[in-house]
């Protein structure tokens, strides 16, 4: 099972999907363009442990995680 | 099993042991817990040793190489830090939403990590204190 993690004020709300049903991968699509859209930063992790900052859709992600704009404090 | 379930001592002791039981499982699913579990889970295995040690971990910004160190905290709680570890500068930047500390401190991790200056373009800078690491004022 893929995973999306959506950083929230009750931690994180996760979606899980199952990456080889395509109609689940257009709806996982679907959501990252809508909180890329909104502003969220999406990032996944390489095997290495290596962090990367995302900016289109990757269906072969085991987990995509995303967190709000940044302000200043 | 019946004989138990008549006696009133055993009774407050099993009420007693799922009452206790009930604690640890709201601790363990706070945001405060949950938001710790993400960032440890994403934190690279020296970030991790650091911070279960000394409660603050540090990053390389990806675009300067300057080194940062990110304390516990939701805020005033990045800096950047010279050679020996010394603080120069603070910089006080954070997700949108009231997010907890775990969450806050990831996303300044992977900020740093991967747009360094897009983070600081939007980050205030304040004049670093020594202070203990678990310690942080708002901004």
């Amino acid at each position: 099972m893929a995973t999306q993690i959506v950083m929230d004020h009750t931690g994180d709300t996760r979606h899980y999907f199952d990456a080889k049903d395509a109609q689940a991968l257009a709806k996982a699509e679907e959501q990252f363009k809508k909180l890329t859209g909104d502003g969220f930063t999406a990032a996944v992790r390489t095997s290495a442990g290596e962090v990367t900052r995302i900016r289109t859709f990757d269906p072969t992600a085991e987990e995509t995680l995303f967190f709000p704009r940044l302000v200043g404090g | 099993m019946f004989l138990f379930r008549r006696s009133p001592v055993a009774a407050r002791l099993r009420l007693r042991a799922l009452r206790g039981l009930s604690r640890i499982f709201s601790s363990e699913n706070s945001s405060e817990a949950r938001g710790l579990r993400l960032l440890r889970s994403w934190l690279t295995s020296e970030q991790r040793a650091q911070f279960d040690a000394k409660r603050y971990f540090d990053v390389i910004g990806c675009d300067s190489r300057k080194r940062y160190r990110i304390h516990y905290g939701a805020m005033t709680n990045v800096h950047e830090i010279d050679a020996a570890g010394r603080p120069k500068v603070g910089w006080c930047f954070m997700p949108v939403g009231h997010l907890v500390a775990g969450d806050t401190m990831l996303a300044q991790k992977i900020a740093l990590e991967t747009n360094e200056f897009g983070a600081l373009a939007v980050a205030n800078s304040f004049p670093p204190k020594e202070m203990p690491p678990n310690i942080y004022v708002p901004c």
